[in-house]
């Protein structure tokens, strides 16, 4: 593989990654910029879209109803789990947020684990996506592409939501300022839940969408939230600009980080985290706290 | 402790009470059930957490162990008894597991421990506890090098071991340049430090290496400096999820048409998830259900009776050290560990794996080592692991108390 | 508060190497030391509300320390013990420093970074720490002068309960001194604080250091319990759980994660002894507690010796980070 080859593919391994890097990482910043907690359960919802989306793929036949299937579950629990746990808490320190998340992050795992069992569950690409492209002369997997697609769809889809909707312009009023949002006459109590079970909802997606990667398995969930936390911080909390480009930063620092320091995997996310918060404690888009 | 088993029992009625009879519980009985002359066996082991899928090996194949030989009126006339609990496969709670079984439940063998980090946690305590650790599943070289102790038995292959048999089999073919990925974890080391000392012994060549980190999941990055390397074959060690999201990954990028891949843990458990894609993968196996012995067609029948499907590699190596365990407790005519510990020295058995003989000098099982081949094959629903070589125990295991040849 | 808890606090703890068999007095040990590790949270998170999500950073620092003072360098316990705090100290004061450079997430996120790092360094310097293995059968060893007093179970537990009680009294201490309470001020109104001549940053790095150095402690008295130390001391789900312990004993209160660690150690503990859906319990535990105890275990406990007719110890605080 000559040297335009190998930076092509590899900048394209970046892009995929940070396509499944962002579906994560916009939801937890969604939920932290309107209702300012960290969601501790975010990678056991991923994980649930994962063998949600697995199943439903298996029992339909098509990966196109998988994808809805895992992310209207990963929605459907997260509206559930605001009004029953987080309602009674919303003017309580961040800290019990923490607390309930975490207790929530117990449950679902193992509520996984009794219900689909020890093994591996997997899901494969409609038979179009299953090949490969030759990208100078290269073999690169037309899912991969196809990924890096539905990454930009995500975004794109979630902006216009943002900018373009009723249902936007309040939840960004609610971010900016919820006191005075309130006073308005939002309901902010219904927009917190829509929020939370849409950043569920693309977690979920996400899950489904990682399982013809590296299949639908009991510990999928649990290092992905801190990817997904770094690429939030490196962004800048609550910032969607500052999300996509987090995420294109991380993917790429660990596509070609480990390409040419291997030796370095494990540190080096954490260390342009160090980088970038000292500069700006705020991240790249967001303001200081 | 004078209350122990009421409280156990109340705390028993507490979870039951709360739990609404809705959750499983573990093959784990109350020592006030436990009858006089029963013979209770400790099995600290993953059940949740990343070693999940390894972990339920280990309690399936001890409760079929316990219910076939109980059938059978208990080894030496003793009904057996499993203690399952788990340890999420973290070394602190292993060790305090491990502890509660010793000293509070008066267990005194001990098996099916995980990580590796956790039967090296173990091990140093064993002689304090009087008590016996007899590892199915552990790989790392040094437990039976530098990290020896009397109160430990390796009944499995180790990592080492199965490294020396896919080299051995490479010897023969035509592939001369060779590239390592392995899991950036004790067990990947030693397998690509012995895999490239054998080969490159061999007058072929090692072109470079590269290790993941544990949970690594994607993997493209690893796969394009494969690719820059262009080696004729690959050498993998990978095990668990990250093996499977490896293999399924490297058949997205059609690697194998370039590079032969080779590894050195064929195990369903990968093979399943992979699929059709995993076809002609040849690598090194701890223990396949395929090996057409009289003792392992009868374990396989009999699994496959209890529980739907055929046995995996660790179900099989957890078999193995538990018809270890029960040979060496008839031998003894007892369970006390120094007269298990001069019983399983020297001892020969025909297990499901062939013949194997428990070393005196380090307590390393010789047994033979495996090269299979993935096939596809009628009456199965995936692709099986089948057979192509099988080296005989003097050419596979270390000289003693070695992690290297 | 009456002396009265105490004193029966103390009596408990001398009474328990005579009460509980040999595995008892071992869990308690571990008790005694996660606990240690939840106060020394508590003194950032209680009292300065610095959201640490990288403590297991010091506690493996320190449990390190003590293994390699000890195995390597064949330092006595007492001497390893002190130098494992004294390292931890040392590092906390350049991390702190950059740390503190940031507040809220920005804060907890960087201590979750450094505290990664920490663990790829343990996990790669295989020559010194043992790597993904770890470093096994570490030795207790005795001193001179007849200190192999602290090396038997009875012994070790007596020494963590002397170690474990003057730290408790040292945090205490610190949160009465004046440095304390302007702790406290800089947490409810920190541009009131400044206009009164604090420095914030100089406070919360004070804080920062006092509360690594003892969570050095916890992890040099756990690793010189257990004889064995691996990097996952390090990883960050150490961290999710000391959290976890401190917000359900009840933050800003020093005792409080004290029954937090008791609480987590135990149900996780005993309830995996019953099911291998522990999980399933023990998360729901969690959530229920979170909402009916808003304080923590410690504020409804002192609540509930108090009366309702007094107001409780633990200040109401508004506003999340």
């Amino acid at each position: 593989m000559d040297q335009t080859a190998l930076f092509v593919v590899q900048g394209l391994n970046a892009l995929a990654l940070s396509a499944l890097l962002l579906f994560i990482a916009l939801g937890l910043t969604l939920v932290f910029g309107i209702m300012r907690i960290v969601n501790f359960a975010h990678g056991a919802v991923y994980m649930l879209g994962a063998y949600v989306g697995a199943t439903a793929g298996q029992a339909t036949g098509s990966f196109w109803l998988a994808i809805p299937a895992a992310a209207v579950a990963a929605a459907l629990l997260g509206w559930l789990f605001e009004r029953l746990a987080f309602r009674p808490l919303y003017g309580r320190e961040g800290t019990a947020f923490l607390l309930v998340t975490f207790g929530l992050a117990l449950c679902l795992t193992e509520a996984i684990r009794l219900t689909w069992g020890a093994d591996a569950r997997r899901l494969e690409p409609p038979e179009f996506l299953g090949g490969v492209v030759f990208v100078l002369d290269e073999p690169f997997p037309s899912y991969r592409l196809f990924l890096i697609a539905a990454g930009i769809v995500a975004a794109g889809g979630l902006w216009l939501v943002l900018h373009r909707t009723r249902l936007g312009l309040l939840i960004r009023a609610v971010s900016q300022n919820p006191a005075m949002a309130g006073a308005l006459g939002v309901d902010v109590r219904l927009l917190r839940g829509a929020v939370f079970a849409i950043g569920c909802g693309l977690a979920g997606a996400g899950g489904v969408l990682a399982v013809p990667l590296i299949t639908a398995y009991v510990g999928m969930g649990a290092s992905v939230v801190i990817d997904a936390f770094v690429v939030v911080m490196i962004g800048g909390m609550g910032s969607f600009v500052g999300t996509v480009a987090g995420s294109a930063l991380v993917a790429a620092t660990q596509t070609f980080g480990n390409f040419y320091l291997p030796e370095m995997a494990l540190g080096i996310t954490y260390a342009l985290m160090i980088v970038v918060l000292l500069l700006r404690p705020g991240g790249l888009f967001g303001e200081e706290e | 402790m004078t209350n122990r088993l009421s409280r156990r029992r109340l705390l028993g009625a507490t979870a039951a009470t709360a739990a609404a009879g809705l959750l499983p519980l573990p093959a784990f009985h109350g020592s006030a059930r436990a009858q006089a002359g029963t013979l209770r066996l400790g099995v600290p082991t993953a059940v949740t957490g990343t070693w999940a899928p390894l972990g339920a090996q280990v309690v399936r194949t001890s409760r079929l162990f316990a219910k076939t030989v109980n059938a059978e009126g208990g080894i030496d006339g003793r009904k057996v008894e499993f203690l399952i609990e788990d340890t999420q496969g973290v070394p602190a709670n292993c060790l305090r597991k491990a502890q509660e079984m010793v000293e509070r439940e008066k267990v005194n063998i001990l098996l099916g421990l995980m990580a590796s980090s956790e039967a090296l946690a173990v091990m140093p305590k064993l002689a304090e506890w009087n008590a016996l650790f007899i590892s199915s599943i552990n790989g790392a070289g040094s437990m039976t090098a530098e990290a020896y102790v009397p109160n430990m038995f390796r009944a499995n292959t180790s990592g080492p071991m199965g490294a020396r048999a896919i080299a051995l089999w490479l010897e023969d073919q035509p592939a001369t340049e060779f590239f390592s990925l392995s899991l950036d974890y004790a067990w990947g080391h030693s397998s690509v430090e012995v895999f490239e000392k054998l080969i490159t012994g061999m007058g072929k060549k090692a072109i470079g290496k590269v290790f993941a980190p544990v949970g690594t999941k994607d993997y493209s990055t690893y796969i394009a400096r494969v690719r820059q390397a262009n080696p004729q074959a690959l050498y993998v060690a990978l095990t668990g999820d990250d093996g499977t999201a490896f293999l399924r990954q490297a058949a997205q990028y059609r690697l194998g048409e370039k590079v032969q891949i080779v590894t050195e843990l064929v195990d369903l458990l990968n093979v399943k998830p992979v699929g059709e894609s995993a076809v002609g993968l040849v690598g090194s196996s701890r223990y396949t259900f395929a090996y057409d012995t009289p003792a392992n067609v009868d374990f396989v029948k009999r699994f496959t009776a209890e529980y739907g499907e055929v046995p995996d590699t660790f179900d099989g190596e957890h078999w193995q050290s538990l018809q270890l365990l029960a040979a060496a407790i008839r031998k003894a005519g007892s369970t006390d560990t120094k007269a298990l510990i001069q019983a399983l020295e020297g001892m020969e058995l025909t297990s499901v794996k062939g013949p194997i003989k428990v070393r005196a000098c380090d307590h390393q099982a010789e047994q033979q080592g495996f090269v299979v081949r993935v096939e596809k094959r009628d009456g199965y629903p995936h692709p099986i692991p089948v057979v192509i070589k099988t080296y005989p125990a003097a050419r596979v295991t270390p000289e003693c108390r070695k992690a290297s040849y | 508060m009456s002396r009265l808890p105490w004193l029966a606090g103390i009596a408990a703890l001398a009474a328990a190497p005579i009460a509980l068999a040999g595995f008892h007095l071992g869990l308690l040990t571990e008790v005694l030391i996660l606990g240690l590790f939840a106060m020394s949270l508590d003194l950032q998170l209680g009292y300065a509300r610095m959201v640490s999500f990288g403590h297991a950073g010091p506690y493996g620092v320190g449990a390190f320390a003590a293994a390699l003072l000890m195995a390597k360098a064949g330092w006595p316990l007492p001497c390893a013990l002190a130098g494992a705090v004294a390292i931890t100290a040392v590092v906390a004061v350049p991390v702190g420093w950059l740390c503190c450079r940031a507040g809220g997430v920005a804060f907890a996120m960087l201590t979750l970074a450094f505290a990664q790092l920490a663990y790829a360094v343990a996990y790669k310097w295989q020559s010194l720490t043992g790597g993904s293995d770890g470093l096994a059968g570490v030795p207790r060893v005795a001193g001179p002068f007849g200190l192999e007093l602290f090396t038997g179970r009875v012994g070790y537990y007596a020494l963590t309960v002397a170690l474990v009680g003057s730290a408790l009294l040292a945090a205490r201490a610190f949160v009465a001194s004046p440095m304390g309470r302007a702790l406290v001020a800089v947490r409810e109104n920190e541009a009131r604080a400044e206009a009164l001549g604090f420095d914030p940053r100089r406070l919360r790095l004070a804080a920062f250091v006092l509360s690594n150095a003892l969570a050095g402690l916890a992890g040099a008295l756990y690793a010189g319990h257990v004889l064995f130390v691996s990097p996952e001391l390090l990883l960050w789900t150490v961290s999710g759980h000391v959290l976890v312990m401190v917000i359900l004993g009840g933050t800003g209160t020093l005792f409080g994660p004290f029954l937090g660690a008791a609480a987590f150690l135990m149900l996780e503990h005993e309830v995996s002894a019953l099911t291998e859906s522990w999980a399933l319990i023990l998360g729901f535990i969690f959530i229920v507690t979170v909402i009916v105890m808003p304080e923590g275990m410690w504020g409804l406990g002192a609540r509930l010796l108090r009366g309702a007719r007094r107001p409780p110890a633990v200040e109401p605080r508004h506003a999340a980070p």
